[in-house]
C-alpha cells in the first residue's frame, strides 16, 4: 500500500531531524535549550520540543555530538551539545546526499506539473 | 531537585514527568529530568504568569510523548546490544549443560550488563547456580540406590565361571513418602527456579532499557 502524502513527509522528517541538529552544531558548541527552541522554530519541524532531548541523548550514545555540562548562575546546570568528528563526517556525507536527493525530486515534481 | 523559582506549573509537569519515567535506568532519568528542568527554567522567567507556562509546556509536549521518544531513541541503540542480555539469560539457564562453563560465560555477562540492577543480578547468580542442568545433578544425586546381584554357572571342577554372567539389580529400598516429596520439590525448585528467574531478568532488561517493542516509530511526535 502507498503511504499517504502526510505519513511520507513524516517519516522523511523522522529521517532528517538528526542531521538539522548537528548542523545546527556545525558552527560552534550550543546550550541544549537554545538548539532545541531554534528547531522547535523551524517551521513544520517539530510539535513537540521535549521529543528532541531523547534524541541528542541518542546521537550522544552514538558519538555524533558530546556534552558538557556547567554551572549556571541563574538557573540548574546547563548542558552544551558540541559536533564530534564522526558526526561532522555524518553531515557532510548526508548533506552530499540530500542536495541530490532534493533537486532529483524537484525536477521530478516540476516535470510532473507541466506535463 | 526542583529549584524554588520554577513556575508551579512546571513543578507538577516535572513531577508527572519522572512519573512516567520511573521506569527508566536512574542515570539517564537524571538527565533527562535534569535536561528539562533547565529548559523550563531557562524558557519560564520567574513572576511569569500561568497563560506564560501553558505556552511552555504545549510547545515541549506532554510527558508521555517525551518518554515515547526516549523508548523509541535508546530502543535503537539497544536493539544492538541486547543480544548480550539475551545471551547472558539463554545460558544461565543452559549454559550449565556445557560442562558448567556456559553458565560461567552467562554470569559474566550477566554482571557485565548496565541493564540490571545488583539486586537482579544476584537473583539470577543465586536462582539457581548452573540452571537447569544443577536439576540433573540433583536427580542424579538422589536417585534411588539399587542393589545389583551377578549371577554366573561355575565348572564344579574348577570352580570357573562358566558361559555369560548375568545381572540381577533390585531396590535396596523403597524411598520413603517424606523422601520423595523432598525430591520433588527439590527437582521443581532447580527446574523452575531457572526458568523463573530468566523470565524476570528478561523483563527487568526490557523495561530498564526503555524498549518496548517495535511499532513506536521515531519522534511520533513531529509536525504533520
Amino acid at each position: 500500500m502507498v503511504p499517504d502524502g502526510e505519513t511520507s513527509i513524516t517519516q522523511l522528517r523522522r529521517g532528517v531531524l538528526e542531521f538539522c541538529v548537528l548542523a545546527l552544531l556545525r558552527d560552534g558548541e550550543r546550550y541544549s535549550f537554545d538548539l532545541v527552541r531554534a528547531l522547535g522554530e523551524a517551521e513544520g519541524l517539530v510539535t513537540s520540543e521535549g521529543t528532541l532531548y531523547p534524541l541528542l541523548g541518542r546521537l550522544r550514545r552514538e558519538g555524533m555530538v558530546q556534552s558538557t555540562w556547567r554551572e549556571s548562575a541563574t538557573g540548574p546546570p546547563r548542558r552544551y551539545y558540541r559536533i564530534t568528528q564522526d558526526g561532522d563526517a555524518a553531515l557532510r556525507a548526508f548533506a552530499s546526499q540530500w542536495a541530490r536527493f532534493r533537486d532529483s525530486v524537484d525536477t521530478l515534481i516540476e516535470v510532473g506539473a507541466t506535463a | 531537585m526542583t529549584p524554588d523559582h520554577l513556575h508551579p506549573l512546571a513543578e507538577d509537569y516535572l513531577r508527572r514527568l519522572r512519573r512516567v519515567c520511573r521506569r527508566l535506568p536512574p542515570e539517564r532519568l537524571g538527565e533527562l529530568s535534569a535536561e528539562i528542568e533547565g529548559h523550563l527554567a531557562a524558557a519560564i522567567p520567574p513572576g511569569a504568569g500561568d497563560d506564560e507556562a501553558l505556552e511552555v509546556l504545549e510547545r515541549l509536549g506532554p510527558p508521555g510523548d517525551v518518554i515515547e521518544a526516549e523508548r523509541s531513541a535508546v530502543g535503537g541503540s539497544a536493539d544492538r546490544r541486547r543480544w548480550r542480555e539475551r545471551a547472558a539469560v539463554i545460558l544461565l539457564v543452559l549454559g550449565g549443560f556445557a560442562a558448567g562453563v556456559g553458565w560461567l560465560v552467562g554470569l559474566v555477562l550477566l554482571w557485565r550488563s548496565r541493564l540490571w540492577t545488583t539486586r537482579d543480578k544476584v537473583i539470577g547468580t543465586l536462582i539457581v547456580p548452573g540452571g537447569i542442568a544443577t536439576a540433573l545433578l540433583v536427580v542424579v544425586l538422589t536417585g534411588t540406590k539399587r542393589r545389583c546381584v551377578g549371577f554366573a554357572a561355575v565348572d564344579p571342577s574348577t570352580g570357573a565361571p562358566v558361559g555369560h554372567a548375568a545381572m540381577h539389580c533390585t531396590p535396596s529400598a523403597g524411598p520413603s513418602a517424606a523422601s520423595t516429596a523432598l525430591q520433588i520439590a527439590l527437582l521443581l525448585f532447580f527446574v523452575l527456579g531457572p526458568l523463573v528467574s530468566a523470565v524476570y531478568l528478561a523483563r527487568r532488561a526490557r523495561d530498564r532499557s526503555g524498549f518496548i517493542g517495535p511499532g513506536l516509530g521515531g519522534y511520533g511526535q513531529l509536525s504533520t
